[in-house]
């Protein structure tokens, strides 16, 4: 059992202790009943931290977006950073250690099971309450989440409110941690690992073109799904035609001829191009936190298009991401064994 | 003009207005409401809450060609100017906060320079409110920034559910005009209806929403502390996407880049598309200086321009508390808490 | 203007010279309008250059409004739009939109004293006012003209300068010692301090790279300068030049509508953020 108070005291200690220069957790929002980040550094502020089914953000981003800030400073605290990870979200720990983004030693792990529950999938959540929006949404420990209204409250089976990442997950624990809170949980029994994008990517090709046409035209390039993504932390991004890294010592010519690959407009082709770029640059280090389709604003399913390519790294090349922050990068390695069929 | 329209005739309104215009009306698209195309016969039904993308997609659209330019070799370019040409809209379910948030665009796009190509589509626009019974979204405050859930300004016509019917009332001469084209379908209001909208709107405008409770200690607490550090604090969390900005029914920001479409002879677009101020580059200058380099700045920038620069400027507030951009904010940020923490901050 | 307010008008550069050499060039293009369709303009003002295919930029107007046969426009090569405008040659067609932006109160200065502060090509933007000044002299008092670069190849306008002297003085520096050079060596702010301007009477403009104007406007409040006596224009990434794009603000402010041009007065209190 995870018990919130285990979780708290020793993210005290850490604080009190000095020993690292924030913890990164969850708290309670007033935007809506999904949980939000906390930048903890005070000890007493500890006393905020929660832990429940509404904890769906990977905190990892932020060793990501602290790195990026640090950078800019110029006497940075160097302490590491303590942060409350879910199985998911210790994965994307292993592949930022894996690339070298972080040092072991710059992250304190307070791992988390999650012991057979999960986090909430809010518009599942919507459709269980048919609209009524809700307020506080929990664990009852019995394959049912409690969920509170206004006006009420009412359990909804687990299964139609998971997430999809947590009904398909193999290991909702993490593999690698300083600190464990919970029991390492056996015995998941909901969905097969990619049952959600079997649904669609075992259908015909025209079936699936129409399908993602459909969703692609509705993407308003809002950028939430990358700026989301822990293993999106490029500086300059090939597309996004935007943004581009000018240092004092960038040339007028660097920047009169630095290629735009997507044109800022937004429509059909230059949306399918952004999308269907960054899941190929993900291939192989996307550990499925589910965070890019939970922020799309407008439900696109983006989450599959990258379970589609892990399906593949499976099962083309028996890789999964994450599970170890010593193994070699999808990409960057290869085996003699390996399937070179398509190689013609 | 006052007119009642029985409930079920709203399809065959939509119908009649369709021989002439395109209409649009809230359908649930992927677990979200968004205004979508009726289809010729295809049914409308007003129950949603608020759709995600705001009403000023209609005369302010995401992607606007300019002009085409074209040039051959050792010639001189040509340019051919694009104004929109789109046929006539009626866009319904329109809720009162993006009404009034098109009172302010039309004060950014029509004061001063005049923009041709909003003003082109506005005037072929026709937007239909529906009030709000109740709070469309927990986040909901218009009644915070002088506003009201049958507030009118913006509309053409506003609605109002009834019993069985709507209370439709014409606000404008075009919101006339397409009442007129289907009079058939409408019956004059009587008091008894009158009476009884005016019991929706004040039942609507007694549920409890958030609340900022003085929007000019907001302003003033804004000022003060432009260089607070608390803003960096306010934006720890935010990763700096466009969700905010884009599903703002008053943002306006946009970028002009060229778009070529042939080298040689060249040819191509100078094209308009939003753009934000969240985007780290936003502001960056070519040399590279960034004068919002920091979440914390860029998230003041925000704050400040719907809740005191825009206030400065054209005397309104430019937020009309649809509370989009708390609920799709991937990770909470928050205009009314950070508007209530810059009202305790005015006094100090 | 055309009524379409972001539609250029075709102008043909008509004369191209070059100022200062090297990777971040700056050249001065003489730009015409064939087809009579010019506008007038004001000291300060700016106005949008489309390299079609490439983009636009906001450059100010470096000639006097006085002249009416061509717009100067003194550009530094920094990125695809400069850098496409420097690969054009005489007789080539950009676009050209405006006047944009407010302009300096050159009328309420008449019978003052004008101290002028240049940096770089911060040089062209407060140009027009010199030039006006100095066509209509008698209306004011005593001009004097300091400008500086980093060497004696990156003086911009030089023979301009030249003529200056005898309707003001003009103070020329340069950063470091070269052989040769008879002028003051240090930066401009140092040049300014080593003849120092007396406030009486006197209206002082400045311009140049924001650190130098940073130290100029410190040194000029040090001789005794009030803030409403001390002028800069400012610049600001900028799209639509018509203060609808919503980028270039410092607060309130679009600086294509209300500024460039401000005193240190407004400017101080304005949100640093530019």
């Amino acid at each position: 059992m995870v018990v919130m108070e285990d979780i708290r005291a020793r993210a005290k200690e850490l604080l009190e202790s000095g020993k690292v220069r924030a913890v990164l957790g969850y708290r309670r929002s007033s935007a809506g009943v999904l949980a939000e980040p906390a930048f903890v550094t005070a000890p007493e502020d500890t006393a905020a931290l929660v832990l429940d089914a509404t904890c769906v953000e990977n905190l990892a981003l932020y060793l990501v977006n602290e790195k990026k800030r640090q950078r800019a400073e110029k006497t940075p605290d160097t302490r590491p950073l303590a942060i409350v990870a879910k199985g998911c979200d210790s994965r994307t720990i292993n592949v930022l250690l894996q690339e070298n983004y972080i040092k072991r030693d710059e992250v304190v792990i307070l791992g988390v099971s999650c012991e057979n529950g999960g986090v909430i999938d809010t518009k599942k959540l919507n459709r269980a309450l048919r609209g009524k929006p809700a307020t506080a949404a929990s664990f009852d420990g019995n394959g049912s989440v409690k969920a509170v209204f206004t006006g009420g409250e009412t359990a909804v089976p687990a299964a139609e409110v998971l997430a999809d990442r947590c009904l398909e997950c193999t290991q909702a624990y993490p593999s690698v941690s300083d600190f464990f809170f919970g029991e390492k949980e056996s015995g998941r029994t909901y969905n097969r690992r990619f049952t959600a994008v079997s649904a669609v990517a075992d259908k015909g090709m025209e079936e699936r073109s129409d399908f993602w046409a459909g969703h692609f035209d509705r993407c308003i390039r809002c950028y939430a799904c990358r700026a989301v993504c822990p293993m999106c932390y490029c500086d300059e991004c090939v597309v996004d035609s935007t943004n581009c890294v000018v240092k004092a010592t960038t040339t007028a010519d660097e920047k009169a001829n630095r290629i735009r690959w997507i044109e800022r407009s937004v429509c059909p082709s230059e949306n399918a191009m952004y999308h269907l770029v960054r899941a190929m640059h993900l291939a192989g280090r996307c550990t499925d936190c589910g965070e890019c389709e939970r922020v799309c604003p407008v439900n696109i399913p983006l989450r599959l298009l990258n379970t589609m390519l892990e399906r593949e790294a499976l099962e083309m090349f028996e890789y999964q991401p994450g599970l170890d922050p010593e193994q070699p990068s999808l990409i960057s390695s290869f085996r003699d064994g390996d399937p070179n069929d398509f190689i013609r | 003009m006052e007119v009642i329209l029985k409930k079920d005739r709203l399809g065959e309104w939509a119908a009649k207005l369709g021989e002439g215009a395109d209409v649009f009306a809230p359908a649930f698209v992927e677990d979200c409401w968004a205004f979508t195309k009726v289809e010729p016969g295809g049914e409308v039904a007003l129950d949603h809450g608020n759709t995600v993308r705001p009403a000023k997609g209609f005369v302010f659209p995401q992607r606007e060609v300019l002009y085409r330019f074209s040039q051959d070799s050792g010639g001189a370019p040509r340019l051919t100017e694009t104004l929109p040409d789109d046929p006539r809209a009626v866009v319904f379910g329109v809720r009162p906060c993006d009404g009034r948030a098109m009172v302010r665009n039309d004060k950014v796009f029509t004061c001063g320079f005049a923009d041709p190509y909003y003003q082109a589509r506005r005037e072929r626009v026709a937007y239909v409110g529906l009030a709000c019974a109740e709070p469309p979204s927990p986040n909901c405050f218009c009644l915070s920034v002088g506003g009201s859930p049958d507030a009118e300004d913006g509309l053409d016509v506003l609605m109002t559910e009834l019993d069985g019917r709507y209370y439709v009332k014409a606000l404008t001469a075009k919101g006339k005009d397409i009442v007129v084209a289907a009079s058939s379908l409408f019956s004059e209001a009587q008091p008894a209806d009158r009476s009884e909208a005016e019991s929706v709107h004040a039942a609507a405008r007694s549920h409890p929403q958030r609340s900022i409770a003085a929007m000019d200690k907001v302003a003033e607490g804004l000022k003060r502390n432009f260089d607070s550090p608390e803003w960096d604090a306010l934006a720890r969390a935010c990763i700096g996407c466009g969700a905010c900005t884009y599903l703002c029914p008053s943002c306006h920001c946009f970028d002009i880049n060229d778009e070529i479409t042939s080298r040689s002879p060249l040819a191509g677009e100078r094209v308009r598309t939003w753009d934000n101020c969240q985007f780290p580059e936003f502001t960056m200058h070519t040399s590279g200086h960034n004068p919002r380099e920091t979440t914390g700045a860029r998230l003041r920038q925000r704050i400040c321009h719907k809740l005191l620069y825009f206030v400065e400027n054209h005397n309104i507030q430019q937020c009309t508390g649809c509370g989009r951009c708390i609920t799709h904010c991937p990770v909470g940020i928050d205009i009314v808490r950070i508007a209530n923490v810059m009202e305790e901050a005015a006094g100090q | 203007m055309s009524k379409n307010i972001y539609l250029p008008k075709l102008a043909r550069i008509a004369g191209i010279k070059d100022e200062v050499p090297g990777a971040r060039g700056i050249k001065t293009f003489f730009v015409e309008f064939p087809d009579g369709d010019g506008f007038e303009h004001e000291c300060g003002q700016c106005a949008m250059i489309s390299v079609f295919g490439k983009g636009e930029s906001m450059i100010s107007i470096a000639s006097a409004p006085a002249v009416k046969e061509y717009k100067q426009f003194s550009i530094m090569r920094t990125g695809r739009v400069t850098t496409a405008i420097h690969d054009m040659k005489p007789g080539d067609i950009v676009g050209v939109r405006g006047p944009y932006g407010n302009k300096f109160p050159l009328e309420n200065w008449k019978g003052r004293n004008l101290v002028f502060i240049g940096g770089g090509v911060g040089l062209a933007p407060i140009w027009p006012v010199i030039q006006t000044a100095v066509a209509n002299r008698a209306d004011f008092g005593k001009i004097s003209v300091f400008y500086g670069a980093r060497t004696s190849r990156d003086i911009m306008y030089a023979e301009a300068l030249e003529a200056l002297r005898g309707a003001a003085d003009v103070h020329l520096s340069i950063d470091a010692p070269e052989e040769g050079w008879q002028g003051f060596c240090g930066f401009v702010p140092a040049n300014l301090l080593d003849k120092p301007q007396s406030p009486d009477n006197a209206v002082a403009v400045t311009c140049g790279p924001p650190i130098m104007i940073k130290f100029v406007i410190k040194n000029l409040i040090g001789m005794g300068f009030a803030d409403e006596q001390i002028y800069t224009t400012i610049e600001n990434k900028m799209k639509c030049g018509v203060g609808k794009c919503g980028r270039c603000n410092a607060g309130k402010d679009y600086v294509c509508v209300n500024g460039p041009v401000y005193s240190w007065a407004q400017l101080k209190d304005m949100p640093q953020e530019y």
